[in-house]
């Protein structure tokens, strides 16, 4: 049945240096025919890759319909997915961060509303404060929240700080810093063990041991 | 409240014919083994209170649907068949033959994620075994188990081998505190073993300890495999754990094809204490069920007996029979 191992690939900001990083480690997508497929197989045939949206990846990889993925620690955290992450690869680096309003102290009691894309994220860095916040849920342009008033602060991704600079925003905080990671099926770690143990051991060969072409 | 009574409450299913006969065809067939084995049948209650899942496995009290009965004690729909079968043999311990040999099938509940397309009614069939020489009851239920694999249409189905003590013995020596022995087993569970390494290596742990647990995440295979990971190993409880799973596997040539020896996995919430086990079917990769020794539940309940069982997920069954 599905004896291929099926890798996800995270549409956006993570699929070229993702994919740049598979060839390194001689997988390779073998060259669109021009179709409109939503599966690609690789040269050998011996996997099958399929590009999705980031937050999507965890829940596809845990179910194990699909063997193993591509996706930022940032989404992994949010979801909480119960996978293996067998390697880090070290591509993708940013941070995540609490920013508030330059000039803004944060209350040392009392609440502060928080606009985020990360929820959980977001209350379990405050839980560990022991701080109490009221947590905003956005899709996108969280940076603005402040600005219209809909929150005192965000926690949000920063890769260099200058869009919280340009809204008039300081980094309070790091929440965690973030990177790409290769995440697993449990199931598919034992029952396709030959392949994923051949992928597990490319990536992490051109990640830490041969790291020198890295674009 | 007006709502829709021909619909369902999310997370919970009808099965239909077909599904149910399916169901019904494997049930029958472990119902056969279990006899010839000399496991009986027991229907532990639906409803317990839910203290009886503080013990051994705190994750699945979290997961329990729980409510009040008149008295306002809090209950707890069943979440897991093992608990109850420690309470049943605890009460009724002088009216059963030693061992006890004994199975269940049926529902569990238990509160999962919104929206991950999973459902929260599960059904299990599985055996537990209590009492007895543990070396032996290990090969028995083992047996049993595959056994019923066998009859019930999954020929192919098969047995990942671990030992808990493998992973004890090596980290005992090290004089972890508990938190930091928790991120370890976090780490070792996801498999990050780059993670692990340095934080190991932070941690104080020598070069040659540190590559044990390499050797450990990387033993997956035949008897071969183990013997490897053996001979790297300096600690008594690590070695008899491996010699323990040697002869588990020498006494069951039957199965020697279905059997891998896989000391990559442990047990992140340290329920098992021996002997663990995971089914597979190789052909769906789906993971079919789980078991192991538990000594230490047992215990919790007042009666120091070994212990050793398994259980399926007959959801898991049904898809891929």
């Amino acid at each position: 049945m599905k004896n291929c191992v099926r890798i996800a690939l995270p549409k956006g900001r993570l699929y070229d240096s993702g994919t740049a990083l598979l060839a390194r480690a001689g997988i390779e997508i073998a060259p669109a025919d021009g179709s409109r497929k939503l599966v690609f197989p690789d040269r050998d045939g011996r996997f099958e890759f399929i590009p999705l949206k980031p937050v999507d990846i965890p829940v596809y990889v845990e179910s194990g319909t699909i063997d193993a993925g591509i996706v930022g620690s940032d989404i992994l955290r949010e979801v909480e997915a119960d996978v293996y992450e067998p390697v880090d690869l070290g591509i993708g680096k940013c941070r995540l961060v609490l920013a508030a309003a330059s000039g803004l102290a944060l209350p040392a009691a009392g609440s502060l509303r928080v606009a985020t894309k990360y929820p959980r994220t977001t209350e379990r860095f405050f839980r560990g404060k022991q701080l109490h916040v009221h947590i905003v849920k956005l899709d996108g342009s969280v940076e603005i929240a402040p600005l219209l008033g809909l929150a005192d602060a965000i926690v949000d991704l920063v890769e260099t700080g200058r869009t919280l600079r340009e809204n008039g925003m300081r980094v309070i905080e790091d929440v965690a810093s973030v990177s790409a990671k290769l995440i697993v099926n449990r199931t598919a770690m034992k029952t396709k063990s030959v392949d994923v143990r051949h992928l597990i051991t490319q990536l992490d060969t051109v990640v830490y041991e041969n790291p020198g072409q890295q674009d | 409240m007006n709502r829709d009574i021909v619909g369902l409450p999310a997370g919970y299913r009808d099965l239909l014919f077909r599904d149910a006969e399916v169901r019904r065809g494997i049930e029958n067939e472990f119902a056969s083994v279990f006899a010839s084995a000399g496991f009986r049948e027991i229907i532990p209650s639906a409803v317990e209170y839910l203290d009886l899942y503080t013990r051994g496995n705190q994750g699945i009290r979290e997961r329990a649907m729980r409510f009040l009965d008149r008295e306002d004690n809090l209950l707890a729909l069943r979440a897991d068949f093992t608990p109850a079968v420690a309470r049943i043999v605890t009460a009724h311990l002088r009216d059963m033959p030693s061992p006890v040999r004994v199975w269940y099938s049926g529902p569990v509940f238990r509160k999962t994620d919104r929206h991950r397309g999973q459902y929260q009614e599960f059904s299990q069939i599985g055996a537990e075994l209590i009492g007895g020489n543990p070396a032996g009851a290990d090969c028995e239920i083992l047996d049993v188990a595959l056994n019923c694999l066998s009859k019930s249409g999954f020929p192919d189905a098969s047995v990942h081998v671990n030992h808990a003590g493998i992973f004890r013995g090596i980290v005992n020596g090290l004089g972890l505190g508990a938190s930091e022995l928790a991120e370890v087993r976090s780490a070792i569970d996801r498999k990050d073993m780059r993670a692990l390494g340095s934080r190991l290596e932070e941690l104080g742990v020598k070069g040659s300890v540190r590559g044990q647990v390499g050797t450990l995440s990387r033993c997956v295979g035949d008897s071969r495999a183990l013997a490897a990971a053996a001979s790297s190993i300096e600690n008594e409880e690590s070695r008899e754990a491996i010699a323990s799973l040697e002869s588990l596997a020498s006494h069951l040539p039957q199965w020697r094809e279905r059997i891998t020896f896989d000391l990559t996995e442990i047990d992140e919430m340290e329920y098992y204490t021996g002997v663990m086990f995971t089914f597979l079917s190789p052909a769906h990769s789906v993971e079919l069920g789980r078991g192991g020794r538990y000594d230490s539940l047992m215990r919790e309940f007042g009666t120091d007996l070994p212990a050793v069982g398994f259980s399926f997920s007959m959801d898991s069954l049904g898809e891929c029979a």
